[in-house]
């Protein structure tokens, strides 16, 4: 399980981006995004931020939980005052999650999906071999870094098994909610203005704390 | 028309550029996709306001309440809902004499009456007022039908739903009807089409003064891309003549001989006798009992008319009221001949024949042997008024009579006995026979073996389950889509009971489309939990159970559309259609970048509300925008691609906020390498078409210093957009200009040496362009991205000016480490000739990560 995780602002700006992985099993706490799934992650953040004007009206918690998915990649999201948003990328393990996740979306999300696999046998073969997604094109950096993954995958956990899961929405309530006391205080900070990025090292290890402890 | 020639699937090599580029009647090929569709003066359909009132409001409620067909979609040409309407109309099989084929012939129409008719079918001239089954009468304006050959178009066996299907009629020596001779599906066929057509565009673009194509409509969701209209119009219009469902069988036939016939009444006896069933030449399981309507063309110019009227007499004393006699003239009208008007070409010919024009025009222009008569056609005024007048009277006087009768006949006998309580009963007790009654049993297994599909694979004409799937058919076509949805129903479980699994996909499909269509006063929600597992049985049947592509592929993209139309919380179930259609990786990939943009206008089409628009979906959209874009860029389609991105761009900088997603750096990135790549691949493109003209070779220096120079003059924090900032930063500066969201105050003062550059650039080739060929680069240098924002519809507001710093900004740094203005060039070029894919992975390295 990749995550990413940022805070966005009122213009849609992101104000804190952070990117780990699961600490849970054996997880060595890194995340597995490639370049172009980093970039896709934003765009996919970014998207969401509509699902999540949508949402935050029908619901009183601040905590939002699961609001969107996009292929592969789930949203969780978590309100603060003043329209600043946490959002929650989490991708679940897999070999093909972190080798082509932009360009071709649904090439990650039929390998991945397991339902999807055995339907996904009556395709022609040639669809894969015709699309030449960028991150296939980007050459050396993309195959270390998948047969790397392939390398370390994990036994799924129960969080990073199904990203549906209670208790997977549990341990993101809990992560948020550690995150928001710690994001409380680093803009109580005098020198903080709205829609700052934050550049605190005190917070960016907190929230890798949280990370580690909750996901 | 081209239905002689075998089509060949493998496309030949390209001709070279400058002759397809000054070929007009190449470009009457491609003429569905140079204009937008509603502009189209060929096309007999009428043009429909694009205004649309649909408005799905997204907290809720949804305009689920009226029929689609009273919303101005319906009369869009090239809209979905249009294409359905225009798609699923009965089919007319032509059968005619040697005489009327040469006669035709004559007259320009090598492929006979067939060719000649099928464009008028696709407008019935004048209103059609059509009784539904309770009484009510409703005037449709719009109402079409579709000429077929007679015996032609049968779905290949292969993708029966059973092998054991073909073994079933017992003279099965050789079947005699003709097998399209296809190597390659109809799902990829329409990828060859829409790919040629696609690759004209590019091609006729670098050439001609002003693009041909169309800088789009914008997301403009009441227009459709014309390529993606292309794409379904070509998905729908060659529907097989298959056995799960009636809508490509003949619901009447055509029989026309000729005034020179030697024996006239006895060819007509002949022809008619080669329609029936006994004569194999249609498939098992279409129905023999069509209406048979008798022509007789009379021949103007070289036979008598009273001859003709005694003998029209005399057909209608044998063969009864549906009779006519079209009298036309042999001879060929020419373009200067004073009342010639153009005969259109079909909009519905099929995949495989359109492709085998394009190819023939490929081959004429390697041959130099251009025949003009060959794709601009002409006929004369009195001939198409009278064709005109025919089809009014068959369609009006026979064909909607006939069906209206079989309509009620059939609901009579058939489908009102399973609505009433014994016909559940008898479903039910099929259905359970595990109550072991031996009764019950013995009906189970009578009723099973009584329909035959279990021996035959398919269920044969006379069958109840038969006539319900021909009386929903009939009923979706003459658009009672009540009476369909009830019957296709019913057909569902049946199907399902009999394992049918291609019968019960496409009754889901056609259940689920005509819930759409038709009105009802259902809450949103409510619906589309009814639709939504319609959906997905017709997908899971059509493609795990039967593995047909073409059928999940033509469900799913029909659901998807109408449910797009419905607004409101459709659009989010729409695009889940989508998004599930992209996972399984059933299109190729032409069909999967359109998908893409289709999915950016399902989303672009939620209206949101109040000031701030919630609930709309512009960021979604302009996601899939930017992976319509990169798919497009990866197949080497660099003016879609461009379109894309605007669109994107657009998207954008609709939204509430100032910065768009230019605040994520790899975002903006990744945004600014597809510029990179689509303004490198445009470029490539266009020297091609100036090299082989021997020019161009100073406009290509003075672009490139131009890429160069600008970044110079821009500021010089390009080393910090690095993607790694945001973990390796962790010092608390106080340098916020200097990577990110709060950079406006450093970028501000770099805008002026920004502004100046559309100017410069527009001017530097202002020298040459006194030649027509160099004007198109300033078209492109305007719609490229770059300037793109700031030459949009308000050029005043700051983001955008910011947008495209920073985008340049980001171009730069991609510009600055090849240092020299030629090496990005070269290596581009020579990817151009050996394979554009290398060139992509190199401006996507460099515009990306440099």
């Amino acid at each position: 399980m990749s995550y990413y995780f940022a805070i966005i602002g009122t213009q849609d700006n992101p104000l804190f981006e952070y990117e780990f992985g699961t600490s849970k099993q054996g997880g060595d706490g890194m995340a597995r995004f490639t370049e172009q799934a980093r970039q896709l992650n934003q765009f996919i953040i970014h998207s969401s931020l509509d699902i999540v004007e949508e949402v935050q009206w029908t619901n009183g918690q601040m905590y939002l939980k699961l609001v969107d998915r996009f292929f592969t990649s789930y949203i969780s999201c978590f309100l603060t005052a003043s329209n600043i948003k946490f959002l929650l990328l989490h991708q679940p393990p897999s070999s093909s999650s972190s080798s082509s996740a932009l360009p071709h979306p649904s090439s990650s999300a039929s390998a991945s999906t397991p339902s999807l696999i055995s339907s996904s046998h009556h395709h022609p073969p040639s669809s894969t071999s015709v699309i030449p997604s960028l991150s296939t094109l980007t050459g050396g950096s993309n195959s270390s870094t998948s047969t790397l993954t392939g390398g370390t995958s994990r036994t799924s956990t129960s969080i990073a098994a199904n990203p549906t899961s209670p208790q997977t929405e549990e341990a993101i309530r809990n992560f948020f909610a550690e995150v928001y006391e710690n994001y409380v205080k680093a803009i109580m900070s005098p020198f903080y203005r709205t829609n700052m990025e934050i550049r605190s090292p005190v917070f960016r290890a907190r929230v890798a704390a949280a990370g580690r402890k909750y996901l | 028309m081209a239905n002689d020639e075998p089509p060949s699937p493998e496309a030949q090599p390209t001709t070279p550029v400058r002759e397809r580029r000054t070929n007009p009647s190449a470009a009457s090929l491609f003429r569905s996709t140079l204009t937008p569709p509603g502009s189209r003066s060929g096309s007999p359909a009428p043009m429909g306001s694009p205004a649309r009132s649909l408005t799905g409001s997204v907290f809720g409620s949804g305009g689920f309440k009226q029929s689609l067909l009273d919303t101005a979609a319906a009369e869009n040409p090239g809209d979905p809902l249009n294409l359905v309407l225009k798609s699923f109309v009965p089919h007319i099989a032509i059968h005619d004499s040697e005489d009327v084929e040469h006669l035709v012939k004559e007259k320009g129409f090598k492929g006979g009456l067939f060719e000649l008719l099928r464009p008028f079918g696709e407008r019935v001239q004048g209103r059609v007022t059509i009784r539904d089954s309770n009484g009510a009468s409703r005037t449709w304006d719009d109402f079409s039908v579709r000429f077929t050959r007679f015996g032609e178009a049968v779905e290949d066996p292969d993708t029966l739903p059973d092998p054991r299907s073909l073994r079933g009629p017992p003279p099965n020596g050789q079947p005699q009807y003709n097998m399209p001779r296809k190597k390659t599906s109809l799902v990829q066929q329409v990828e060859q089409v829409v790919e040629k057509h696609l690759g004209f565009a590019e091609e006729a673009s670098m050439g001609a003064a002003t693009p041909t194509t169309p800088t789009r409509q914008g997301l403009d969701t009441d227009t459709t891309s014309p390529y993606y209209a292309l794409y379904l119009r070509r998905l729908l219009s060659g529907i097989p003549m298959a056995s799960h469902e009636t809508f490509s069988h003949p619901v009447a036939c055509v029989i026309a001989i000729s005034s020179r016939h030697p024996a006239p009444i006895e060819a007509l006896r002949q022809l008619y006798s080669e329609t029936t069933p006994a004569e194999q030449r249609i498939p098992p399981w279409v129905d023999g009992d069509f209406l048979r309507y008798y022509v007789l063309v009379h021949d103007e110019e070289r036979s008598d008319i009273t001859k003709s009227m005694q003998l029209f007499d005399q057909m209608k004393r044998h063969f009864g009221l549906h009779c006519h006699l079209l009298r036309i003239r042999s001879s060929q009208a020419a373009e200067t001949d004073d009342d010639s008007i153009p005969l259109p070409r079909s909009d519905w010919m099929s995949a495989s024949e359109e492709l085998a024009d394009i190819e023939r025009s490929e081959q004429l222009q390697d041959s130099f042997d251009d025949d003009p008569h060959l794709f601009n056609r002409y006929i004369f005024e009195s001939d198409a008024t009278a064709i005109r007048t025919f089809i009014r009277e068959m369609v009006i006087q026979s064909i909607i009579p006939t069906m209206e009768r079989n309509v009620s006949l059939w609901n009579d006998q058939v489908a009102s006995r399973r609505r009433g309580i014994s016909g559940r009963f008898m479903s039910l007790s099929k259905r359970f026979t595990v109550f072991g009654s031996s009764s019950s049993s013995s009906r189970s297994s009578t009723s099973s073996s009584n329909n035959g599909f279990e021996t035959l694979g398919y269920y044969r004409p006379d069958t109840p389950e038969a006539i319900m799937r021909r009386l929903a058919d009939f009923a979706f076509m003459l658009r009672d889509w009540k009476l369909a949805m009830s019957t296709y129903d019913l057909l569902r479980t049946d199907f399902q009971n009999d394992k049918a699994w291609k019968y019960h996909a496409s009754a889901n499909e056609m259940a689920a489309l005509s819930l759409l269509i038709m009105p009802q006063t259902m809450s949103s929600k409510n619906r589309v939990e009814i639709i939504n597992p319609m959906v997905e049985q017709a997908l899971y049947s059509y493609h795990t159970r039967c593995s047909s592509l073409y059928g999940a592929v033509r469900s799913t993209l029909l659901s998807l559309d109408l449910l797009r139309l419905r607004g409101g919380i459709g659009i989010d179930e729409s695009v889940r259609w989508g998004t599930r259609l992209l996972e399984m990786r059933l299109l190729g990939p032409v069909g999967d970048a359109l998908l893409r943009e289709r999915l950016a206008v399902c989303y672009a089409s939620k209206r949101g509300t109040g000031s701030q628009l919630w609930g709309s979906r512009r960021r979604k959209s302009a996601m899939w925008s930017v992976l319509a874009a990169q798919a497009w860029v990866s197949m080497g389609k660099y003016l879609q691609a461009q379109k894309c991105l605007a669109d994107a761009r657009r998207m954008y900088s609709l939204l509430p906020s100032e910065w768009g997603v230019q605040g994520f750096n790899g975002a903006s990135e990744c945004l600014a390498g597809l510029n990179e790549a689509v303004r490198e691949g445009l470029r490539v493109t266009r020297e091609e078409g100036e090299g082989e003209e021997g020019l161009g070779l100073g406009l290509q220096f003075d672009e490139s210093s131009n890429l160069t120079i600008r970044p110079k003059a821009d500021d010089q924090t390009t080393a910090s957009t690095d993607h790694n900032n945001a973990q390796t930063e962790v010092d608390v500066d106080v340098d916020v200009e200097q990577s990110g969201f709060n950079g406006q105050s450093s970028q501000l003062p770099s805008r002026p040496p920004q502004i100046p550059t559309p100017t410069a650039s527009s001017k530097s080739p202002t020298p040459e362009t006194t030649r027509g060929g160099d004007e198109q680069p300033e078209g492109f240098e305007d719609a490229t991205p770059t300037s793109g924002p700031s030459s949009g519809h308000s050029p005043t507001r700051p983001r955008k000016a910011s947008m495209a710093v920073r985008t340049s900004r980001v171009l730069s740094s991609a510009d600055l480490e090849p240092a020299a203005p030629l090496p990005p060039l070269i290596p581009a070029r020579l990817a151009s000739t050996s394979g554009r894919d290398e060139n992509k992975s190199k401006d996507g390295k460099d515009g990306g990560f440099g």
